[in-house]
């Protein structure tokens, strides 16, 4: 390539992904210096360790690193495990699997915080579950069954949001295996479980992994399902992030942006790594 | 069991979860929405026991809903034509020109989708403030808005620009067309469900997205996501939140459903009405 095709591919290249580098870059250079002490908005800018050693020393951070990681985890892994069934039942069109993709892919259309909306509207004090366990003898009286400290109410709400997701790309994915495939799987004796183990899964592997990682970075980040129905006891790391960076405390915010940065790329290539190591990949 | 008498007992069971995961909560939700406030919805009653438009009209009134509104919806269709002006000359080389490194490029075009919202919102401001840039929230969450949204963009329009066909093009310059000419008769119908496709959903992402429009536009840009989140926190009051979640999921909803329409006609074969 001659240096004037060049020219007119970086040309090309810059207002787009020239844009992203410079941003996305900046930010992630903002957040990394930050965290050292450095490129302070106010005051000396020094580096230092400061600020990861008195966040490394409080316990509410690791906590908070623990719980994300979990609501990341399990929010993640609930959704592939649901959506594989369903993709599995609609990958062959039948009488009313249209309407069932519709109703199934319906959470994508709602927005994250309407959903917690109508989740809360659910479970509130006198909502319809409430009201439902009463009538069946399973409560005495009404309780509070929002913000429980399990912070199963932001998994359900995760699972909700993200299964339909998941469902997505694994629906693609399983439609692409052909049927002599499965059926000299089937002709050779494989029961249901071992085609799925042995053929179904590692075919679809790539689209199981891009699943996983995509929920699991979204809801390791979550901030809204989490103030809204998480427990008070903890604080996801979206949330004690946005403490302190309110109380322009952006070193520590910075501190708390960076592990999270940090735990999307391992979590994400550990679960990556599981999805490969557990079920292969063929082509 | 046979296979149709299975199916159509998990059709039941998955209608009736789908019932409880989506018809309750909206039916609740439009309940709440018009609970008139002379009478309160207590536990033991069903239904509310009186039932008016008033929570609307006073949501209209009385609250940041009208600025919510003409900022969202101001903020959404210019988010959508700013990050398509920007992706096109990018999805033009990632989709027309061969050149090393092509693919590298096409990852990095999905940085913003894999680095946490809340992570690149907060930093973002901090940048902000750091370039002494936060004279207009309005401007300053545009430009958020179009680069968290361009690796849609770029990838819509990538594969659009993948799809048109030489031919095409090479007829229309076999005929004496000019470049303007070559690129109304020969891209433009092919890349015309690319466009609308990219327009949507950077609309739709927009008026949903939360993060930056709370960390940067807080206190004084109110956005709907952002009304209906302090509506759920310490200001709740369940009717009012009704309301906000209602006027949020409509028209989305619709769009969403035209989006569907739009990517399933996206064949440029079709499009450009040559087969």
């Amino acid at each position: 390539m001659t240096a004037r095709e060049w020219i007119k591919i970086a040309l090309l290249l810059t207002p787009g992904i020239g844009l992203i580098l410079f941003f996305v870059g900046s930010v992630i250079y903002v957040a990394i210096a930050q965290s050292f002490g450095l490129y302070n908005l106010a005051g000396e800018s020094k580096l230092s360790l400061e600020f990861w050693e008195l966040l490394s020393g409080k316990r509410v951070f690791a906590r908070s690193i623990g719980y994300s990681f979990f609501i990341g985890v399990t929010s993640a892994l609930l959704s592939v495990a649901l959506a594989y069934p369903l993709a599995l039942w609609l990958r062959k069109p039948f009488r009313g699997s249209l309407l069932i993709g519709a109703l199934l892919k319906a959470p994508l259309l709602v927005h994250g915080l309407v959903a917690a909306f109508l989740f809360v509207n659910i479970i509130a004090y006198h909502g319809v579950v409430n009201q439902f366990l009463q009538a069946i003898g399973v409560f005495d009286g009404p309780r509070r069954l929002q913000n429980d400290d399990k912070g199963i109410s932001v998994l359900i709400l995760q699972v909700w949001k993200n299964m339909p997701f998941a469902l997505l790309l694994l629906t693609g994915a399983v439609q692409s295996i052909s049927d002599d495939v499965l059926n000299a799987g089937r002709d050779l004796g494989a029961g249901s479980f071992a085609r799925f183990r042995r053929i179904i899964a590692p075919l679809s592997v790539s689209a199981m992994q891009a699943a996983l990682v995509i929920v699991f970075i979204g809801a390791l980040a979550d901030f809204s399902f989490q103030t809204i129905v998480g427990p008070t006891n903890k604080q996801s790391l979206a949330q004690y992030m946005t403490f302190f960076s309110s109380k322009g405390r952006w070193n520590e915010a910075a501190v708390v942006g960076v592990t999270m940065m940090g735990l999307s790329l391992v979590g994400a290539l550990g679960l990556t790594l599981a999805a490969k190591l557990v079920f292969g990949g063929r082509k | 069991m046979h296979t149709s008498t299975l199916n159509r007992i998990l059709l039941v069971c998955l209608v009736a979860v789908c019932a409880i995961w989506l018809i309750i909560p909206f039916t609740m939700a439009i309940l709440w929405s018009l609970v008139d406030p002379s009478e309160p919805w207590t536990p033991d009653k069903l239904f509310p026991p009186a039932m008016s438009l008033y929570r609307w009209q006073n949501m209209w009134e009385n609250s940041s809903l009208k600025s919510a509104l003409f900022n969202s919806y101001t903020l959404a269709p210019l988010a959508a034509i700013l990050t398509l002006t920007l992706a096109i000359p990018t999805s033009f080389a990632l989709g027309r020109l061969k050149f090393p490194g092509r693919e590298f490029f096409k990852m990095v075009a999905i940085l913003p989708l894999v680095v946490p919202g809340f992570v690149l919102s907060i930093f973002f401001s901090s940048l902000l403030f750091q370039l002494g840039l936060t004279g207009s929230r309005f401007a300053a969450i545009l430009l958020a808005h179009s680069v968290l949204f361009m690796p849609y963009a770029i990838r819509i329009m990538t594969v659009s620009f993948e799809q048109v066909r030489d031919d095409h093009v090479n007829a229309a310059r076999d005929l004496g067309a000019s470049a303007l000419e070559r690129w109304s008769v020969a891209y433009l119908p092919a890349l015309k469900p690319g466009i609308l496709a990219t327009l949507l959903i950077v609309f739709i992402q927009s008026i949903e997205e939360f993060a930056i429009g709370f960390i940067i536009g807080i206190p004084d840009f109110v956005t709907i996501p952002t009304l209906l989140y302090s509506q759920m926190g310490q200001d709740f009051v369940r009717p009012n939140a009704a309301v906000l979640a209602l006027i949020l999921v409509v028209p989305n909803v619709i769009l969403l459903l035209i989006l569907e329409r739009l990517l399933k006609s996206a064949n440029p074969a079709m499009s450009s009405g040559k087969g």
